[in-house]
């Protein structure tokens, strides 16, 4: 029994021993940028290219999580199903699409990310969430995996400098305020303006761009300015301050669904009826502005850049019925769609594949240059006036947006304000 | 007569054992793929907070819903650290002592609370950690988060980043598995228990309950610091979200499926808490909260003392076999068919197991 015991030990050392100069032998690591120059890059061969999507598919953000999958998924099955894509370069390729759950939280999408590396995944695109882009940044441009058109207001993706191997799809949150100040300032009346901003980024960003264009305007005067901060469950204070300053004009930029739907019920009790602003994507007319009582109110404007397949007007438009009929075949959603997610990721699809049209040669160098150089696209379900530009520095794919108002019913495109 | 050449016997291979083990611990990650390494060094990240949360939970007793706090505070602290040019030393004794120092107040004040309330103020940790973090903005980066960089491979050292990050992960971790085992072992350890089992017991023995609570938990806060250090070599990122409550539940589910009050049931949690999310990734990324679920249940039903009781139960379950097996055999006989060969169940449980008996023998 002892002795073998002790021949064990030196059994599994040796046993140990081989495993370890097996393995010495057997892997050796590529050097990095080997896949450089004209060699095909990871994740694209002759007849196929692999993207991957790291997104919310579980957890509180799991319903536009999952329309960022599926509005992309829908637009390339649909390509697929044509035959694919035809590359600048001569080929045809079918686009696949992985996607990868990461909860909304950055360390689960930085592995993501590293497993998409391991997955020989070509490029990230389309992934929603600020803490969850931002997780994997670095490890993507130290990687030079390009991560492009993902879904974050964040103006850090579209900074050229600093972000090299990245670009933003949707307008950042300066591109929404700006759009709103515009129309404002333009109206050829005096406008007596209150503002009420979440203190961090979001609710900054969004005045910084309205302050920059009523800048100047004679005709549009900041009459009052509060605060909150995103934890707060009530606005009632800011709300009866602003509203003794007699604006005619309220700008809240608010992200908080409840808050809002609160605000526009608070401001009509103490008899404040302003015509709104609101953020996209606290503008819905079903889940906030009915319940919110918004008819009460002159106007209520946001803005937008996608067809909503929602509304009426847009019921027959082809984009939409093409759209719904891929969500429902390719993308394996088969209900209206939610969220507004479905219909940017859709476009992304769309984006990529003129990116891909472009492209002279299978590497991701070529791939950045292609994609950089898309101007005026009239992506499928955009609206009129609205285009996919990414050749500007500092600004996302799409910073143009068009001011909405709200109709009773959905919202309808504002070329004047009032 | 016969045990003590055994037991010099059974040392020598003992030391090559552990020799083999930290030689092929310093070797794999030169051979494996970088996946595998980000991987490992993740498992590190998280085996090192779950067996924070062993301490305080497994081996004392206490309920703390409040672990991924404190491992968001170190990564926090190591995050304004490095962009402030601290050295990187000093980086990591702030982050252990910072946590540590919010672990003993908290722990000061809530250890006087019994049973579930200590509970209740541990769950309120996170869920004031995360507007706290929005708040701060000028330390911590607002929602946006912070960025880190300091765990890229120096020239000089010829590796690649993920190899860098694993031996950082590496030194840490073992330092913080060797002394944990010393702790549970030695005196304080045998005072945790006793406290566990009973806190009247612990205190006609000269054992303060309270005292022994605030250090089991002010330790655990340390070892949360130390993580989310690691958290910041391994990801190099933070925002609030990383302290978001639903980690905490997520890292104690950990500890429980790795094996509550064992030092390498922790190890085992850290790469559930890992591996899991990257299998059910793999099974369909739509559904990947429902095989979770899924998979904890089967764990739980299957092996309630934690994948780390998995050998002993498989002994048991072989053994259990061939004893049916000879029962039928015999079943004409009115003698107890005689052991099957192998050896008898006192004596052969884990190291953990060994460890346990002989703490209660002594209290």
């Amino acid at each position: 029994m002892k002795s073998r015991k002790k021949s064990g030990g030196v059994l599994g050392i040796v046993a140990m021993a081989s495993i370890a100069a097996l393995s010495l032998t057997g892997c050796t690591r590529t050097a990095p940028g080997e896949g450089g120059g004209t060699t095909a890059a990871p994740g694209i061969t002759d007849s196929a290219i692999t993207l991957g999507v790291t997104t919310p598919l579980s957890g509180a953000t799991a319903g536009p999580g999952t329309c960022t999958v599926a509005g992309v998924q829908a637009y390339f099955g649909s390509v697929n199903a044509a035959g694919g894509v035809k590359f600048g370069d001569g080929k045809t390729r079918t686009v696949n699409i992985k996607a990868y759950d990461d909860a909304y939280d950055p360390q689960k999408s930085l592995s993501n990310f590293q497993q998409m590396v391991s997955d020989n995944v070509f490029a990230v695109t389309s992934g929603l969430g600020t803490p969850t882009n931002r997780a994997f940044r670095d490890a993507a441009i130290s990687a030079k995996v390009p991560q492009v058109l993902v879904m974050t207001g964040d103006p850090l993706f579209s900074d050229r400098e600093e972000s090299p191997w990245q670009l933003g799809f949707v307008p950042i949150y300066q591109n929404e305020g700006s759009a709103f100040g515009e129309l404002l300032a333009k109206s050829g009346q005096q406008h007596k303006v209150a503002v009420l901003y979440q203190n961090d980024d979001y609710g900054k960003g969004y005045v910084e761009g309205f302050k920059e264009a009523v800048q100047g305007a004679s005709n549009v005067s900041i009459v009052g300015e509060q605060t909150y901060e995103a934890t707060d469950t009530s606005v009632d204070a800011q709300l009866t301050q602003l509203a003794a300053s007699g604006a005619d004009v309220f700008f809240n930029a608010m992200s908080i669904t409840p808050l809002v739907i609160a605000s526009l019920q608070k401001a009509q009790q103490i008899g404040w009826k302003p015509s709104w602003f609101l953020p996209s994507n606290t503008s819905s007319p079903t889940a906030i502005l009915q319940p919110g009582g918004a008819a009460a109110y002159p106007g209520i404007y946001t803005v937008s850049f996608a067809k909503a397949p929602q509304s009426p007007e847009f019921a027959q438009n082809e984009d939409v019925v093409k759209f719904l009929a891929d969500l429902k075949q390719y993308g394996n959603y088969p209900d209206m769609p939610a969220f507004p997610h479905c219909m940017w990721s859709y476009m992304v699809g769309a984006t990529l594949e003129e990116a891909f049209e472009n492209m002279t040669e299978p590497t991701r160098e070529n791939f950045m240059t292609a994609l950089r150089d898309i101007k005026g696209l009239q992506a499928p379900l955009m609206l009129e006036g609205t285009a996919v530009d990414t050749t500007v520095d500092g600004q996302p794919a799409v910073s143009s947006v068009l001011v909405q108002k709200y109709n009773g019913r959905g919202y309808a495109t504002a070329e004047n304000f009032g | 007569m016969s045990n003590a050449p055994s037991v010099l016997r059974g040392r020598p291979a003992r030391i090559a054992l552990v020799v083999v083990l930290a030689l092929v611990l310093l070797a794999a990650p030169l051979f494996l793929p970088p996946f595998a390494n980000q991987t490992l060094v993740r498992i590190g990240v998280y085996a090192v907070a779950v067996l924070g949360l062993n301490i305080v939970m497994g081996y004392t007793g206490q309920v703390n819903l409040g672990q991924i706090f404190f491992v968001g505070l170190g990564a926090y602290v190591t995050a304004y650290g490095v962009n402030h040019d601290w050295n990187i030393v000093v980086v990591f004794i702030a982050a252990c002592a910072v946590a540590g120092i919010v672990g003993l107040l908290v722990a000061l004040a809530a250890a006087r609370l019994g049973g579930l309330a200590i509970a209740m103020v541990t769950i309120a940790l996170p869920i004031v950690g995360v507007p706290l973090a929005k708040r701060l903005d000028e330390f911590t980066g607002g929602s946006q988060g912070i960025s880190a960089r300091f765990s890229d491979a120096p020239e000089w050292s010829n590796l690649y980043s993920d190899q860098w990050q694993y031996y950082i992960v590496l030194l840490v971790t073992v330092v913080a598995f060797l002394l944990a085992r010393n702790l549970v072992r030695g005196k304080y350890g045998r005072a945790f228990g006793v406290v566990k089992e009973n806190e009247a017991v612990a205190a006609s023995m000269g054992v303060s309950p309270y005292r022994t609570k605030v250090l089991a938990f002010t330790i655990a806060s340390i070892y949360g610091g130390a993580s989310g250090f690691l958290y910041m070599a391994a990801v190099q990122y933070t925002s609030p979200e990383t302290l978001s409550f639903g980690h905490s539940i997520s890292l104690l589910a950990a500890m429980v499926i790795g094996g509550a009050g064992s030092i390498i049931g922790s190890l085992i949690g850290g790469a559930y808490y890992v591996f899991v999310p990257q299998l059910t990734n793999a099974i369909d990324p739509s559904f990947t909260t429902a095989s979770q679920g899924a998979i904890l249940l089967v764990v739980l039903f299957l092996l309630p003392q934690g994948l780390v009781s998995l050998p002993r139960v498989v002994r048991r379950l072989t053994r259990g076999r061939t004893n049916r097996t000879t029962t039928a055999r015999t079943t004409t006989g009115s003698n107890p068919p005689q052991t099957p060969p192998g050896p008898p169940p006192a004596t052969e449980p884990a190291p953990e197991g060994l460890e346990k008996t002989e703490r209660q023998d002594r209290s």
